[in-house]
Order: structure tokens, then sequence, then C-alpha cells
């Protein structure tokens, strides 16, 4: 195993294997799993890095005279050692093979959906418009922390979500409402760590006001089915729906000083 | 001076009566375990159960209106999910299974968010909305035998035992809910139940596997029409052997998981020429793709309740014209006045959001029969890049072409600039025709993959976005009261190509020749040096 791992050719060999796990698996479906949103690397891109990741280990190996010949060595054993015969045959039916299946995968008709790319948290207005009301967005705070009872504004929140966001977004505010499956892309996780937390209420209160329709134009399509709820809420109903999603998830909005520091993803 | 000592007197005597309540408290016995987690309970139901079950636990929550079937009633201790006999209360099992899993079909999800210290303590508290429990003996679970296995055979016998028990009458023939009975279903409240469409088993209450029908008929489901199956048995009309084998034939009706969602229709080239209706047998070759349905929820007046859940849609194409064939299933072969009064009893128990109820004559009888409808949208103008109209039938900026059936005027063509404002297209090139059997309809629909008066073109191997949206006309489904679906693609195969072959063959002979010459030269070399 020592004598492998020391080996400059095993050492390449291990790093293209690791890489290709890392841009194949570990980005696409291990980072979801421990909690970091990400999504799988399309193909032409896992390829790019592909390459850049060989052309680094030539690169690497051959800068060292020692080095590089013993890179070469097992390649060129492999090629001319007469008690290797075997693992030449199978490499040359076995190369060949790969190669024309890469190159089919290339060439065969697609049947799938066009890739879209989606900033699932759009860079929010500095105003909407509220039923013909304008709202500065900028600073806005959720009014009903200073106001009435916090434990009233809660149950109104939770009213007003049961009846209206739980066929989509789920009793358990996991986005996996009785009809999510029915909606490409799917409606929105608040137990996310990538969302609420990510998130001023204004932001939040933006995006509930306005739905699907009002997203920013860049970066279609949007497809969402939101509504747009300006249409169906009086904006303290809003308000209170947001105390409750931040008060059942257990998150706390993002504050506008953090806002300053960072701004959204 | 008088008022205030008075005042004063007073709030004496409370802080008084205050402090013997506390000393009389903390004197009181520690409360019982079984009332400790009754009080646990009632946190976790009051957090996450209330808003439908309503606080007092009689399945009258706030938002309990717009659901049908209604959320459960604890007081009543009718619990449809059971593995106790007809008519008893269910185990603490059985509680638990039900909020583990969930009742698929219905708006109750499983939590898989509540400990099992959690379920255990809510248990007890659902339990003390009903004064059934606790008296008498703990309910025991009834003896389901072991089944003597599945297979073609049993299946066979399965089918036979279907009629000898009459399911069909609710049930229907093919098993999709639209037996003769089953216009007049309702539960224990009298609100309108569907008899279970058994193709669609990831939508059975109970769950989908063979063990899990085979329950649901010995047990029967309490607060419906489902009866046990029992009765049946022990009066011999039907053996122990003939149950399990109807619950081998139930479960060979149709998938048991919800079919995975793909994106693209894919619409293959039909190489024997495009069928002349939806009936012909070349469909049953043709890939068939399943859409769930939502109810239209985004815009008032909505539907929480939709009738319609998915549709299969299938398209063969021959290079000028394309055939699609969208089935659904639909119980009710609309207007029909066999389901006048299912139609008035949705319209009274359900909330409409807002939409005019449908009204009734003197005799009773609804003024209006709304037909079923299904119709397709497609961008109206080639897509530039990903961008398509909005789903819901297009807006002012951007319409939607529209292919449009109802069971009244058939097929047609429209432009949609939203979802009340639909122009229809006088030349309409598009043609088909809808069948309904047996609690499905077949729709064929067909049209040139080119048309010179309209933007619509079906160039092959390009994705053209569609969606698709559906009514129920017996269940009072008109106008914005629709099921919808968000954008999906459809594509034509284009036709064959000699590169497909071509290519991949090139690439291997270069790289085998390259490889051959590698090695030789090497070989070579060494030989020399």
């Amino acid at each position: 195993m020592k004598r492998y791992l020391s080996h400059p050719f095993w050492q390449g060999a291990i790093v293209i294997v690791v890489s290709y796990v890392a841009f194949e698996w570990v980005i696409g479906y291990v980072l979801p799993v421990i909690g970091v949103a990400s999504a799988p690397v399309p193909s032409s891109v896992i390829l790019q890095y592909m390459l850049t990741v060989l052309v680094g280990i030539v690169l690497y190996m051959s800068a060292d005279e020692a080095r590089w010949k013993s890179f070469k060595k097992p390649i060129h054993e492999t090629m001319v050692a007469r008690d290797r015969k075997t693992l030449r045959g199978i490499l040359m039916v076995a190369l060949p093979v790969l190669i024309g299946w890469l190159a089919y995968q290339n060439v065969r008709p697609s049947y799938a959906a066009p890739a879209t790319l989606r900033s699932v948290h759009p860079a929010p207005p500095n105003q909407l418009t509220f039923r013909g009301e304008t709202i500065e967005l900028t600073g806005l705070e959720n009014p009903l922390h200073e106001e009435g009872s916090i434990e009233e504004h809660l149950a109104v929140g939770k009213r007003i979500y049961v009846r209206n966001c739980v066929p989509c977004h789920g009793d358990l505010l996991d986005g996996q409402g009785h009809y999510a499956p029915a909606f490409n892309p799917v409606p929105a996780d608040f137990t996310s760590s990538g969302n609420l937390p990510q998130l001023t209420e204004s932001y939040v209160f933006w995006r509930i006001v306005k739905g699907g329709p009002g997203l920013p134009r860049e970066g279609t399509p949007w497809d969402s089915a939101m509504p747009a709820w300006e249409t169906i809420l009086e904006q303290d109903e809003i308000w209170a729906t947001i105390l409750y999603l931040y008060d059942q998830t257990g998150f706390t909005p993002r504050t506008w000083e953090e806002e300053g520091e960072g701004g959204h993803e | 001076m008088r008022v205030l000592r008075r005042g004063t007197l007073g709030t004496l005597g409370t802080l008084a009566l205050g402090g013997f309540a506390i000393l009389a408290l903390s004197a009181a016995p520690p409360l019982s375990a079984q009332e400790d987690a009754a009080a646990a309970g009632k946190v976790v139901y009051d957090r996450w159960c209330a808003e439908c079950h309503g606080e007092t636990g009689q399945g009258d929550g706030s938002a309990a209106a717009s659901m049908l079937p209604r959320p459960r009633d604890f007081t009543q201790a009718l619990y449809q999910i059971r593995t106790t006999g007809s008519g008893q209360l269910p185990t603490d099992a059985d509680i638990r299974f039900a909020i583990e899993n969930g009742l698929p079909g219905t708006t109750m999800p499983g939590w898989p968010n509540l400990t099992d210290g959690e379920i255990d303590d809510l248990i007890v508290y659902l339990k003390s909305f009903s004064r059934f429990f606790g008296q008498g003996p703990a309910p025991e679970p009834l003896d389901f035998g072991s089944d003597p296995g599945g297979g073609p055979a049993a299946i066979e016998a399965g089918a036979a035992a279907y009629l000898t028990m009459l399911c069909e009458e609710c049930h229907g023939l093919s098993g999709r809910g639209d037996g003769t009975s089953a216009p007049t279903l309702e539960d224990w409240r009298g609100l309108p139940i569907r008899a279970a469409d058994l193709t669609e088993a990831w939508v059975l209450n109970g769950g989908s596997s063979v063990e899990d029908m085979h329950t649901r008929m010995l047990t029967g489901l309490d607060g419906t029409p489902m009866p046990s199956a029992i009765d049946a048995m022990n009066s011999g009309v039907v053996s122990p052997d003939e149950v399990w084998q109807l619950a081998h034939y139930l479960a060979s009706l149709g998938p048991r998981e919800m079919p995975p969602l793909r994106e693209v229709i894919r619409v293959g080239r039909a190489e024997a020429g495009l069928p002349a209706d939806g009936e012909e047998e070349a469909w049953a070759g043709v890939e068939a793709f399943y859409f769930p349905m939502s109810g239209q929820v985004v815009q008032l007046p909505r539907n929480f309740a939709p009738a319609v859940d998915g549709l299969w849609v299938q398209g063969l194409h021959d290079g000028s014209d394309i055939a699609l064939r969208v089935q659904w299933n639909d119980p009710s072969n609309s207007p029909d006045p066999n389901w006048d009064e299912w139609q008035n009893k949705i319209t009274a128990a359900l909330d409409l959001d807002g939409a005019e109820p449908i009204a009734l004559d003197s005799a009773g009888a609804p003024t209006a029969r709304p037909p079923d409808a299904v119709l397709l949208q497609f961008p109206f103008e080639p897509p530039e890049g990903t961008d398509r109209p909005y789903f819901l039938m297009g807006d002012a900026r951007e319409p939607v072409y529209l292919w449009t059936w109802d069971s009244e005027t058939g097929v047609g063509a429209g432009r949609g600039r939203g979802l009340d404002s639909v122009e229809p297209l006088g030349e309409d090139p598009v043609t088909g025709e809808a069948t309904w059997e047996e609690g499905r309809w077949t729709l064929y629909l067909r049209r040139s993959i080119e048309v010179e008066s309209d933007g619509l073109d079906f160039a092959e191997g390009a994705p053209m976005p569609i969606a698709f949206q559906a009514w129920d006309g017996s269940s009072a489904e008109v106008g914005k009261r629709s099921s919808v679906s968000t954008w999906y693609y459809i594509l034509l195969e284009p036709p064959a190509s000699s590169t497909v072959v071509v290519t991949p063959l090139l690439a291997m002979l270069l790289t085998g020749a390259f490889g051959l010459v590698l090695v030789r030269r090497a070989q070579d070399r060494r030989r020399d040096g």
C-alpha cells in the first residue's frame, strides 16, 4: 500500500479518482446531506474540471526529472513488457470502447429538459407597491414587533399559514405540502438553514407580497407558482405570518446591520 | 376614599384567595404520569395539530372547511386506519402509525419532526378528547391470518372475489371509484366522500402494500361507507384466503408509488402511421408520462380540494402531424344528473373561497351542470432561451396557445392571457375527441406540427414548453377552481441520424490506431536500444 502511495503514477491516479468522486458526488449529493446548499455539477463542467486536474498532474509530474521518469515507468512497462501482454491487450480494447462510449454520450439525442439556472434569493428592489401604496424596503422592520401582543400575532400568523400556505409549503414548513409534487420548482423549505436565517423580514415580506409574478425579469425562468399575496392577504396578516415562520422554525431573521456587511447570496 | 378603601379591600381579598390557592395547589398530590403526558401532548397538539383538528379536537380547525375529507374529529373516536375490528377503538400503535405515516391522499402529512416521546404524549392527549377511551379492556388487533401468496392465479381469484364482495358497486369495475353507488357516498358527518381509486394506490389513506389492503378490508374504515369483510367471511361468502387474494388483486391494479416525474414528454416517430383515435392498440406500446396536478391555489377563488390529481400523457408524430393521448381518472362523466346530489353536497361542504355556488332550483336540482374539461397550454411565440409565459394561462404581456377540450363542446384552440381571459381562435387546426369509460377519460388530440397561420411550431428535437389544467364538472369545478400543473416540456424525436453511429465508431477507431502506433513505437525503440 505504502509503495503505491509514494509512487508518482499511483499518486496521479488517486488524485484523478478522488477529484472525480468529489465533483460528481460530494458536491451534488453529500453536501446537501450535511446541510450545505449545493446542486449536482453538469457533466460538461465536470469534464472541464477533470481536464484541468489532468493537466495539473502532468505539469507537477514533469517539473522534476526523477519524478517524471518514475511517473512514466509503469505506463512504459505496460506498453513494452512481455509479462504484461494480457493487461496490454485489455487496455487496447477497453480504452477505445471507453472513448467510443463517451462520444456516443455526446452525440446521442437528448431528452433532457433545457438546463435552467435559478438564483434562489434574487436581489430585492428598494421599494415595492402594496395595492398601490409605496413601501420602502430598505431598513424596513416588521411593525408587529412594536405593537400588540406577540402571542396574538403568532396565532394570526399560524391561522394564515395553515389556511393558505400548507398545501405547498407543508405542515412541517419543509416545502413538502400535499401539492408540492405538482410544482416545479418545488416550494421553498423554511426549515433549511439556507432560507429564513439568511434573509431579513423585509425580504420575506417582498417575496410574499409579490410572489412568482413579482420576481425580477433578469434570470428567468422563475416559473414560481407562489401567489402574489397582496391580492389575498392584508399587510398585517403577512407580517404575522412572517413572525410565525421564524417562531415555528426557531430561526432568527437577518438584521439590517448584518445586511450591510454581507448582502444577499 | 370609600371607593379606594373598598378597592383596597378587594385587592387584599384577591391576594389572600390567590395565596390560599397556591397553598392548596402545592399541597395537592403531584399530577399522575398520565396527566403529565396529556399536558405535554397538549403542547405538541396546540403547536402542530390544532389549526386543522381544532382546539377541542372536533376536527373543526380554522383551515378545516377547505378540506375534503375533513380532519379527524377526535371526540368521536372514529378512526379509519386501525388493526382492530369494525366499530372498535384503535390501538395506540394504530394512532402512532397514522401520525408517523400520515394519511396519503388527504391533507394529513406524516410527522417525522416529532420524537417518539412526543408522539406518545400526543396519543395520550388525543385519546383524552373522547370518553370512549379508558373504558373497558384495551383494544386488541385482529388476527389477520397469513398470506397464502400472490401470483397470477391468486390475482384471478381475487378478481372474482372483487365481484362476489360487491366491491364494484362503489369502486367500479376497473377500480377507479366510479361504481354506481359512488355519487351517493357520505362519511359519518354526511359529507361527500370518494370511493377510493384503487388504481392510484399511492393515495390510499391506509397504505399501498398487499398487507395494508388486506388489513383495511378486515377492519373496514370506520366513519366511511367502507365495511369490514369479516361478516362476509363469517357467513361463508368468501374464505379468508380469498380476501388475501383480493388484496393481491387490488395491489395489481396499478403502481404502488406515484410514478416518478419526468420533465420531458418524449414524442416518438410512428413508423406505421399515427393512430386515428385514442382507442387504437398502438398506444399500448407508447411510453406514458404522469404529471401530478395541484389545486389552483394561486388566484381567488382557489380550489383546495381538486378532483383531478394527475394526468397521463403519450405522444406520437410522423414528421407532419402530432397526436397526443391524455388520460385521467374521473369517476363522473359530467354532465350527468346521477351526480347532481354529489355536486350539491360538494358545493355545500367546501369553502368555495368566494366563488359563486351553483344555485339550486325549487326541486333542489342544480341549475347548472358544468362539463369536464382539460386544456393544454404552449407558449404562443416560439420560446426564446428558457423564458416561458406565466404558467396560469399566460398574462397580458405574454399570451399562451391553448388546446381546449370540454365534454360539451369538444376540442378547440384559444389564446390565453390569464386565467379569466381566453379568446377562441376561429380557424383552429386542432382536432380530436374524448371517450369516457369506467371512470377514465381518454382524450385524443391531433394537429399539424407546423401551421402557417399561428405561432405554434413543434420543431423536431427542440423542447417545447407544455402545461396542463383540468376540471371535474360534477365536483362543481368551474373557472379558476381547477387543477393545474406548472411547465414541462414536450419533445418530438428527430429522424434517426447517422452521426449517432458514425461518431463513436470513428472515435474508437482513432483511439485504437493511436494506441497501436504508440505501443509499436515503444517496443521498437526498446528492441533497438
